[in-house]
């Protein structure tokens, strides 16, 4: 999760903090030097990780754009200027367009405020933003909540007695609440000095920046894992399950599968899983970042030596195309797979998918996945070219069991089965990938809403022509009889089913009267069954129309009339 | 939306009353006069449907694509009332399909118009539809057994969708106040009751529907509260098609569908020639389908910017659809693609022909269909992970018998929970032909990295496979008897008499008196072969030192660049090339280039290899074997994880990990 640092420069961080004894301090210098132990805490533990730094008073200033360089953020924080007053609106849409454009909407970001808790006066003041919020147009809407995932973190340098006096702290939690909950404000316990303001940055780091480590199992093969970044904990449903669920700390693998078979699942995250050297102990933070740098590059250097299971895992799974399947807690899944980010490199993943039973549809229950060597005869066949996956849904979705339904007229023209045509012109838009074969649904991927624009709908409304494709379908198998006599059953049926289903009795009657008229304009040519079975057909449907029980039942099928020409008529010869 | 909000129960109360029989007074034609056959021919009287047949087709239309959307957790009740309520379907999972309501319906008929209409109300129905909304899901059961004593959170919600033909303004009141009325009744049996749940949140919606060309006698009226418990709202249409449109948009209302079109599919149209025989059009021409699906799946689109453009529109009831151009998919599906979300899709024009064509392009043939689904829990996949992974070396070096072709139906079926007799035949068919082997003395594809000259004696080769061997076996003997019995065939055919091992020895030590594992095990007393610990041990070390040499493993997530695949060493490293002395003549080019080419073609002498200074330092293992250091020697470095090698026959190796493969019985 990449961060924004976001600190105040106005001229109230320049107030002086009394410190026995020592040199002067301002506020701002306590600022920075909590924010020196975030960056070398970040720097040891989440050394993959962007950061950025913005400075704002009545102006916001981009100082460090994203980096991984946490030295350059670090000589940016004592390279400040002091500035005029503190307006935190126009800062707070300086970080919404910054992340924006770097990171799009999807991507969740920490956004870490540093500020003394004097929230300005007048026009931009936080107490004026928050009065007016209400009274906004679309145009200059209120930054918050933020338009991605995010967390915002208030490190106030002040302690709480101070933010009480005024509406300080009011003010700072409406915009924690604008925020949709999502974040905390921290403020100094006790005097302002340093080492309470190392206490307050460490309990940000604990909360926010503590590295996740697990390990990763394989039946006996094992491996220390740190899982970045950190899996947030997941609410399923606010009003049934309210606790947080968190993943464990034991990634247990119960399987393999191929690519093609999970194809492309939808995930709430995605996480690299590296491999960590075994005897690290607790991270202490904010000791001298070059003796941690040592004694890490040697700890990973040996660490390199030791056959790891991740390695095993990583290459296996790039080489036979499938994802193992991890399980994360009591009825929470998610899938471990190798990831290319370039031509060369690729990275050991995992992707979390939503918990519960079955999260993906297409493959059933988690539980009742099991080994193939249970299976009676090998679902995949024997040369591996099959597979029982997608499922089919107990009941078939509409538009795979050839409803009826007769609400509009038929949409388009429409004659016999259109095919679809593949050009691969057409430039990517939109993702509908078919998932079941059974069942579709559209799949998001967020690189494709970057690309999307949007037109003017240009769907075609058909005037109704009302015209039933239903009954032209049956008469066009009634004049091509007894070629066709069960698809013109089949039709029949399927007519004669919707019909009483929807109470439609005239159109049974009205029906038959046409077949009893086709059954008199029949060529010469035609064949002598043809005759037989459009009059037995037309009688059906009469009964039918009625409504007596007898005739009308719904699982009551017409079935052909049995003729026998062939026969006779060669006896006759 | 949670799970138990007003839309996990709908239930639908539709007027089977005499005056719904009444025609909705829009023709249908259906008849199919054909141009060129049309001479002559008097035209079928025009047909209508009934107020009842418009009701039931527009509610089962909802159905449907509330079905496709949310196949699960979102239920309905069919209700039709006239001198009593007909209560169709329940609440179970079963019953909530299409067919099971169409079958049902299709019991219940069109409403007899010559019915007493003393006798018959739309009010049995809404009765018996405030009962139904007390009873318990089978979603809200479990929700609530697993919650014991929270079970108090589960919400108990629902909607009464009500169509009717109603007189009055006033008789639309009387209904709902007979609404409330039953509620407050209904909620105080359920207090009392276990199997009951009372209802916290009702939603009525009231649809008053009349014939085309007639003027209503109620007026519309949007939501209003009329007590904390229901709220209601009233809705005049005509029938027909205008019904049909107005439950469209209550189902994208009530389930927070989103539309989108997706245009411009390309599709080949078969035209009709003479109405008998069909054939391709040459031309491709673009249409549009438009479908419904959760408006979650615009979030992010919404989000991404311009998120004002999509509701400019306003002229049709659900044309507020986000457009979207078509793109052929690629057929490509071993790839993963980042997937954010998922959302099934209803077509909006489920039978329309670009509809069809669409879904049944992207549907293919369904493939599989489950027979009688057997108790597979995913335990018996990770038990089999734990046997599959007793014995796993990780690097190639490491192993012997994984190396080996011949050991492979042994390695294939000793991991298995319980050997057939025939498997136990084939572990001992596999050891008679190692000891075969043993004793045609055929080479093993012992690695030589890390060690001298040319590595193991063949004896002592064929040690190190008999350990191993038995390290595989040995941790699979709890699985049974029989694999006991592998075990003991082993056994059995790997010891060989001291004595023999003893004369061999020193009968080699003769021929070879520098051989340093001869010495490792003459230390270590010949009598007795070393206990399997040390021995596999032993083994374990040495892949560590190779894997030491193997500097950094390569292959990992962090850097995983291809080992070094350049042909043994580069001549430029030699010293004579004084590459760094001013311009380069073109003789030293030249003698440079032969270097490199010949190079290639012979295997680099190892003193040569190591030297520096070009000058080699011999006799190195001398100093090894008194301890002071442990170095480099002349092998080349192969050594790397074995998964990198895929054309090694360890690739056998991953194919059993193949039966882990999660699978479904």
């Amino acid at each position: 999760m990449p961060t924004v640092v976001v600190m105040d420069v106005s001229l109230s961080m320049t107030r002086p903090v009394s410190v026995e004894g020592s040199e002067e301090y301002q506020r701002k210098h306590l600022a920075a030097h909590g924010l020196t132990m975030l960056f070398e805490h970040m720097a040891t533990n989440y050394k993959l990780e962007f950061t950025a730094l913005v400075v704002f008073s009545s102006l916001w200033e981009l100082m460090v754009p994203f980096t991984r360089d946490y030295n350059t953020l670090q000589e940016a924080l004592s390279n400040m200027d002091d500035y005029d007053k503190t307006c935190l609106e126009s800062a707070l849409v300086g970080v919404c367009n910054i992340v924006q454009q770097e990171w799009g909407g999807a991507i969740p970001c920490q956004v870490v405020l540093v500020t003394d808790g004097c929230l300005g006066i007048g026009r931009g003041s936080l107490r004026h933003s928050l009065a007016t919020q209400n009274q906004r147009s679309e145009s200059n809407r209120f930054p918050l909540p933020f338009p991605f995932p995010s967390k915002l973190y208030v490190m106030c340098m002040a302690n709480l007695e101070e933010l009480q006096s005024t509406d300080s702290l009011e003010c700072l939690e409406r915009l924690i609440d604008l925020n949709n909950g999502e974040g905390q404000i921290f403020t100094i316990d006790g005097p302002l000095c340093l080492k309470n303001v190392q206490s307050m940055f460490g309990k940000l780091i604990d909360l926010a920046y503590t590295p996740f480590h697990a390990v990763l199992k394989c039946g006996h093969l094992t491996a220390d894992v740190q899982v970045f970044p950190r899996p947030e904990p997941f609410v399923i449903d606010e009003e049934i399950d309210p606790i947080p669920k968190v993943i464990n700390t034991d990634l247990e693998i119960v399987g393999f599968i191929d690519i093609a078979d999970i194809s492309s699942p939808p995930v709430l995250s995605r996480h690299l899983v590296l491999p960590i050297a075994l005897n690290k102990e607790g991270d202490e933070v904010g000791t001298g970042i070059t003796d941690d740098n040592e004694d890490e590059n040697s700890a990973n250097q040996i660490a390199g030596k030791i056959p790891n299971f991740c390695v095993l895992l990583h290459g296996s799974l790039k080489v036979e195309g499938m994802v193992a399947i991890v399980q994360l807690g009591p009825e929470w899944h998610g899938m471990l797979y190798s990831q290319a980010d370039s031509k060369k490199k690729s990275n050991l993943m995992m992707s979390l998918f939503e918990p519960g039973p079955e999260p993906l549809p297409w493959l059933g229950k988690m539980a009742q996945l099991g080994p193939i060597s249970d299976a009676k005869e090998n679902p995949y066949g024997e040369d591996d070219n099959k597979s029982p996956f997608p499922l089919q849904p107990r009941n078939k979705r509409s538009y795979a069991q050839n409803v009826t339904v007769w609400i509009k007229p038929s949409g388009l023209q429409r004659r016999n089965p259109c095919t679809l045509t593949t050009e691969p012109s057409l430039q990517l838009h939109w993702k509908l990938i078919f998932l079941m074969s059974c069942e579709l649904s559209v799949q998001l991927h967020s690189s494709a809403f970057t690309q999307l624009s949007q037109q003017q709908s240009s769907f075609p409304r058909q005037r109704s022509s009302h015209k039933y494709t239903d009954v032209q379908k049956i008469l066009r198998n009634a004049r091509k009889l007894p070629e066709k006599t069960q698809t013109f059953y089949k039709e029949l049926n399927r007519l004669r089913k919707a019909a009483l289903a929807f109470g439609f009795l005239d159109l049974l009657k009205g029906v038959a009267d046409m077949l009893e008229r086709e059954c008199t304009l029949l060529p010469d040519t035609a064949h002598p069954d043809a005759a037989f079975q459009l009059t037995h057909a037309a009688q059906q449907l009469k009964l039918a129309s009625t409504g007596t029980s007898e005739y009308a039942a719904y699982d009551h099928n017409i079935t052909p009339l049995h003729t026998d020409f062939s026969g006779s008529s060669t006896e006759r010869m | 939306m949670k799970i138990f909000s007003e839309s996990h129960k709908t239930v639908f109360v539709v007027d089977h009353c005499p005056y719904m029989a009444e025609s909705c007074r829009q023709h249908v034609e259906f008849d199919m006069l054909v141009k060129n056959r049309t001479q002559g021919i008097i035209p079928l009287a025009p047909i209508s449907k009934s107020l009842w047949t418009c009701s039931v087709e527009s509610s089962m239309e909802y159905c449907r694509i509330m079905y496709d959307i949310f196949p699960f957790k979102k239920l309905v009740n069919f209700i039709v009332s006239d001198s009593g309520a007909h209560v169709l379907n329940s609440w179970t999972q079963e019953d909530q399909n299409l067919q099971e309501l169409m079958a049902a319906l299709a019991a219940v008929g069109p409403p007899n118009p010559r019915a007493d209409p003393e006798c018959c109300s739309i009010l049995h129905g809404l009765v018996a539809a405030v009962e139904t909304l007390c009873k318990i899901t089978e979603y809200q059961h479990e929700a609530r057994t697993l919650l014991m004593e929270n079970a108090e959170r589960v919400g108990n919600r629902g909607r009464i969708i009500c169509i009717t033909n109603a007189k009055s303004d006033s008789h639309v009141r009387m209904l709902e106040d007979c609404v409330q009325e039953t509620i407050h009744e209904h909620n105080k049996l359920a207090a009392n009751s276990d199997h009951l749940m009372q209802i916290q949140k009702c939603e009525l919606v009231l649809i008053h529907t009349y014939p085309v060309g007639e003027d209503s006698l109620v007026s519309d009226r949007p939501k209003k509260e009329l007590s904390p418990v229901l709220t209601s709202e009233v809705h005049s249409v005509r029938a027909g098609r205008h019904l049909a449109t107005k439950l469209n948009v209550l189902v994208q209302q009530h389930f927070d569908l989103a539309s989108t079109t997706i245009t411009n599919i390309p599709m080949k149209p078969t035209v009709s020639v003479f109405e008998q025989e069909e054939q391709h059009a040459n031309t491709s021409a673009n249409y549009d389908v438009e479908l419904l699906h959760h408006k979650d799946a615009h979030v992010d689109f919404l989000r991404s910017g311009d998120s004002h453009s999509g509701s400019s529109s306003r002229e049709g009831p659900f044309k507020e659809t986000v457009t979207l151009k078509w793109c052929t998919p690629r057929t490509n599906s071993i790839e993963l693609h980042y997937c954010t979300g998922a959302y099934r899709i209803s077509p909006v024009d489920v039978n329309s022909r670009p509809s069809s064509c669409l879904t049944n392009f992207l549907l293919n043939d369904p493939r599989y269909k489950m027979d009688a689904s057997l108790e597979i829990p995913l335990e018996r996949a990770k038990d089999q992970l734990e046997k599959h992974t007793r014995y796993w070396p990780m690097i190639i070096s490491q192993t012997t018998i994984f190396n080996m072709q011949a050991v492979v139906p042994l390695a294939s079926v000793i991991v298995k929970e319980a050997l057939t007799e025939e498997d136990v035949l084939n572990c001992q068919k596999t050891i008679y032909n190692l000891v075969d082997m043993e004793r045609k003395n055929d080479p093993l594809p012992i690695s030589t990295v890390g060690t001298r000259g040319k590595g193991p004696k063949r004896d002592e080769q064929y040690r190190i496979m008999w350990n191993e061997l038995e390290t595989l076996v040995r941790a699979h003997i709890s699985n049974s008897e029989k694999h006991q019995r592998v075990l003991e065939c082993l056994m059995a055919c790997r010891s060989k008499p001291p004595e023999e091992e003893e004369r061999k020895k020193r009968g080699r030590k003769r021929e070879d008196r520098e051989d340093k594992a001869e010495q490792a095990v003459k230390e270590h007393g010949p009598e007795k072969p070393r206990p399997d610990s040390d021995r596999l041990k032993g083994i374990l070390e040495r892949g560590k030192e190779e894997l030491a040499e193997a500097e950094v493993i390569k292959d990992s997530p962090d850097s995983p660049e291809p080992p070094n695949k350049k042909p043994l060493v580069e001549m430029d490293e030699t010293p004579h090339m004084e590459k760094s002395k001013g311009p380069v003549s073109l003789l030293s080019l030249w003698s440079n280039r032969i270097n490199t080419a010949n190079s290639r073609k012979h295997q680099e002498f190892a003193g040569r290899l190591n030297s520096v200074n070009n000058r080699a330092e011999l006799y190195q293992h001398l100093k090894e074997e008194n301890g002071e250091e442990l170095g480099l020697t002349g092998g080349p470095r192969t050594s790397i994880p074995f998964l990198k090698c895929s054309h090694s026959p360890v690739v056998n190796r991953m194919e059993t990990t193949e039966n882990g493969k999660a699978s479904r019985q």
